[in-house]
């Protein structure tokens, strides 16, 4: 097991204490290693929150996240940033590419925040680069490429720093179907290699690449669905039924 | 939809805007309020009563063009800030269904409202400040204070026509932008031109080549006569220098960094110099303003301040004696009348004479050459090579200076004022003479002093020498036929009684229709005070609006960057920078940033330095270690002023970004 989310609460406050908001009532379950997880849910279900916590970038109110055996709530303030850099890589819907780097400067940016050499982050980049397609454009700037090499240039450092966990937030939001297919069959591909993907997605597409879907409701796992030996075009079906019955009857069993 | 409704919108924008618009409504007041104090003191009637008065009015006068085309520069740059940050806003109205007119309707009428507000609370507080300016520039001057609280129309009229005019013009480049830009390209107004800078290596070189041209002319320029038109060479060269290494050398020196590998790929480096090349590239301009501003203040300020803090040596100076009178073509009778006639009237005038100086010399201008003097043509090229010869014979020195020197025929002493002659001989006119000895100090002439050009004292045998050398040449159409004398004083008595002295001595020489002159250090006391005065009240004045400016500018880039920077520093923090790091980051560039100008100021200054005291001798101030002092001192508290604005925008920007 490499990731135990246990009874996760996330309760925001407004600034003058005035108003409760509870994104997360009580979540948890957990990820083997190797595993393709993707959580749905509709907006304000929590799952933005439920990615920033598991990315360490918002503490939860109460519960606690274990990322190969240690506890993230026992991480200091001032290791937090070094954790993250060396166990997670993210995937963002809008990329967040700084447009001040070349794509290469930016794929190399957590190695320089880890004080690694040229020689070393120059030799991990080739076969990464060769794999996601983007050897001949490493030395273009972000404003320079389209979304979807973009979007693998963000791949990329996601991967660069070999993390236990990658997360991805909407990751095929803002990219043309075309481009989107792509991403996916990407993450099928670094999956199969072994990596821990673990993908937060309103898109119904994306879900049915993944080996298993959480579905989270009201700041609870309300369901979830192993694709086992399905078809990708199989599992679509799937979610989206169970997706009606969220929207649907789900609303009547409150 | 109502009028009204566009002026509500204008002043609720206005609020809205409050942390860029209130700094910039300030900045109007306080122009506003320095033009109509600067242009009420130039006019001001009580100015003509004095002696030098004239001399101060110029001055006023200039400072009024300057701080009129100072607002309007100031103006505009600053505006062109604020309008660059609400072009999101403004497309927004765009896009929700406001035509451009109406868009030009709510700016009409922020203009209005901005303009009528400084202008009303502009001139308010310059009426106030004018009779405490007023005051302190007479303090300055060392004049008595006359009473009462002028208001000064024309002073009105004017200051409001300027800013009107101004605000106008602003209000106007703020439409024709809008005017000329799409909706789409207006919501993303705050994020155009994000392409990385290219290196322009010809304006790097440029810039190299006119910053070391000015700062070695700069070092180079020995003749103050030289200097003075020399310095706004260099002065220009130095601009252009700045700006061209602001804009290009830096980028380009950023690049050469980048490619470094082993440097570029370390932590800080990484972060630092990919984020300068963008920020130079946004702020070069911006930072060679404030960098040339910041140069303009400490000059202003350490010269102004050594002047007037050194008048007393300048008047020393200029007045090696309290009073001196020097008479052409004297012959030996008339010398004795002379020294009864100055007596005569000393005693008439309840003051008794000591330390006289008296000699009798010819006094020539002549064109040097290394070391050989030749009557100056009327098209010489080079004022440098105008030197100023004194020739005096061995009699006259030797009795002057209690000494008692031997010269052959062809020996002569040498004293050199502002000139330098390395050969151990002297031509004058064709005529050999063996330099006995350079004297190391003598009683020269005052007068000199105030003659930028170089001048010679050459002691002679005796008067039969000067005669042959000189009574039988034709001198500039004139001949010689005798020497002239120089009779200067040191006196004990009233101040009044010397003043009256010294005109009585001038009217007694034109009475004998004699050339010559006498003059004395109280007569000119008062003009003395009144031109320094007035310099040092101007650079007071001006150093301050140039502070200000500085401040505002440096304010607005923050507030700017801040707001760029923020997602920058969001990504850099989702990919693994800490906190700390992060502000770091933030503190170096900031600092390197903030700091890069003053530091190319104080170097400017240190070039200038050496020009700077050769002008200044010029204005008869020789006190090299006053004005050092005064430079450093002002550096100092320019830079704790700095230091101070520095903090306080950091904090508004760490808020932005964090």
């Amino acid at each position: 097991m490499i990731l135990e989310v246990k009874n996760l609460k996330k309760i925001y406050t407004t600034r003058f204490g005035g108003n409760h908001v509870q994104a997360l009532s009580d979540v948890s379950f957990s990820v083997e290693e190797g595993e393709y997880v993707a959580v749905m849910g509709e907006s304000g279900s929590g799952k933005t929150t439920l990615l920033n916590i598991l990315a360490s970038l918002d503490k939860p109110t109460s519960g606690d996240v274990v990322l190969e055996g240690k506890s993230m709530s026992s991480i200091k303030e001032r290791e937090i940033s070094k954790f993250r850099r060396d166990n997670l890589g993210f995937v963002f819907q809008d990329f967040n590419l700084l447009d001040t780097f070349s794509l290469k400067d930016n794929i190399f940016l957590p190695l320089v925040l880890s004080g690694k050499s040229y020689d070393e982050m120059d030799l991990r980049l080739k076969p990464i680069a060769k794999k996601l397609g983007i050897t001949d454009i490493l030395s273009k700037y972000p404003y320079e490429v389209s979304g979807g090499q973009k979007q693998r240039a963000a791949v990329a450092r996601a991967l660069i720093t070999n993390p236990k966990l990658i997360l991805a937030d909407e990751p095929t939001g803002a990219l043309d179907s075309h481009s989107s297919d792509d991403l996916l069959r990407l993450f099928k591909e670094i999956n199969k290699e072994g990596q821990t993907i673990i993908m937060v997605t309103h898109s119904t597409k994306a879900a049915s690449h993944a080996k298993r879907v959480l579905f989270i409701k009201d700041g609870e796992v309300f369901h979830q669905l192993y694709k086992g030996p399905m078809s990708d075009e199989e599992m679509y079906q799937k979610i989206s039924d169970t997706l009606t019955i969220i929207a649907t009857g789900g609303a009547k069993n409150e | 939809m109502s009028k009204i409704f566009y002026a509500k919108l204008a002043l609720t924008n206005i609020k809205k805007n409050g942390k860029t618009y209130f700094p910039y409504i300030f900045a109007a007041i306080s122009t506003i309020m320095m033009f109509y104090v600067m242009h009420f003191i130039s006019i001001n009637d009580g100015l003509n009563n004095m002696s030098g008065g004239d001399s101060l009015k110029i001055i006023l006068y200039l400072g009024n063009y300057v701080i009129g085309l100072f607002s309007i520069i100031f103006l505009f740059y600053t505006n062109s800030f604020l309008i660059k940050r609400r072009k999101n806003e403004i497309g927004l109205y765009n896009i929700l269904g406001m035509e451009k007119r109406h868009i030009a309707k709510v700016m009409f009428w922020e203009t209005f409202f901005i303009a009528s507000t400084s202008i009303i609370l502009g001139l308010l507080s310059g009426i106030l400040i004018s009779k405490l300016m007023f005051l302190v520039l007479l303090k300055i001057l060392g004049f008595e204070v006359p009473l009462g609280f002028i208001i000064s129309k024309p002073s009105i009229t004017i200051t409001v026509i300027l800013f009107g005019l101004i605000f106008i013009l602003t209000l106007l480049n703020n439409l024709r932008q809008i005017h000329l830009s799409k909706p789409v390209e207006l919501l993303k107004g705050g994020q155009v031109g994000e392409k990385e800078p290219k290196t322009k290596w010809i304006m790097t070189i440029i810039g190299i080549v006119c910053l070391s041209a000015g700062y070695y002319i700069a070092l180079t320029t020995e003749s103050p006569l030289t200097a003075i038109y020399l310095f706004f060479v260099a002065v220009i060269l130095v601009i252009v220098g700045t700006y061209s290494l602001f804009t290009a050398g830096s980028i380009a020196l950023l690049k050469i960094l980048r490619k470094n590998k082993k440097f570029y790929y370390k932590t800080n480096n990484f972060i630092n110099v990919s984020g300068m090349i963008y920020r130079m590239k946004q702020n070069a301009v911006g930072l060679s303003n404030i960098c040339i501003l910041s140069t303009c203040v400490l000059v202003m300020l350490s010269t102004t301040v050594s002047l007037y803090i050194g008048m007393e040596d300048v008047l020393r100076n200029r007045y090696p004696r309290d009073i001196a009178v020097r008479v052409d073509n004297v012959s030996d009778e008339m010398e004795e009348k002379l020294d009864n006639i100055i007596i005569k009237e000393a005693e008439k005038h309840n003051i008794s004479i000591k330390d006289i100086i008296k000699y009798r010399s010819i006094e020539v201008t002549m064109f040097q050459k290394n070391n050989s003097f030749s009557l100056a043509n009327r098209d010489i090229g080079n004022y440098s090579d105008i030197s100023l010869l004194n020739i005096m014979p061995l009699e006259s020195y030797n009795s002057q200076e209690n000494k008692s020197i031997n010269l052959e025929d062809n020996e002569v002493l040498l004293y050199a004022f502002r000139g330098e002659i390395k050969e151990d001989t002297v031509n004058i006119l064709g005529n050999e003479f063996k330099v006995k000895e350079q004297l190391k100090d003598f009683n020269s002439e005052g007068i000199l002093s105030a003659i930028a050009a170089k001048s010679y004292y050459i002691v002679v045998k005796d008067v039969e020498t000067i005669e042959k050398l000189l009574f039988n040449v034709d001198i500039y159409g004139e001949k010689f036929e005798n020497l002239s004398y120089y009779y200067a004083f040191d006196v004990e008595g009233e101040a009044k009684d010397e003043i009256a002295l010294t005109y009585s001595l001038a009217d007694k020489i034109s009475e004998a229709s004699l050339s010559g002159y006498a003059e004395g250090a109280e007569e000119s006391r008062e003009s003395f005070f009144a031109l320094y005065g007035g310099l040092f009240f101007l650079g007071l004045f001006l150093g301050f609006l140039f502070i200000m400016a500085t401040v505002l500018i440096m304010y607005y880039k923050q507030v700017s960057e801040g707001y760029d920077d923020k997602q920058r520093f969001e990504i850099m923090q989702k990919v693994g920078l800490s906190k700390e790091e992060v502000k770091k980051t933030i503190k170096s560039q900031v600092l390197m940033v903030f700091f890069l100008p003053l530091l190319m100021a104080i170097i400017h200054i240190a070039f200038a330095f050496k020009v700077i005291t050769k002008l200044l001798a010029v204005l008869n101030l020789t006190n090299v270690t006053l004005f050092a002092l005064c430079t450093v001192g002002t550096i100092l508290v320019f830079a704790v002023f700095y230091g101070i604005v520095y903090s306080l925008t950091a904090r508004v920007y760490y808020k932005l970004v964090s």
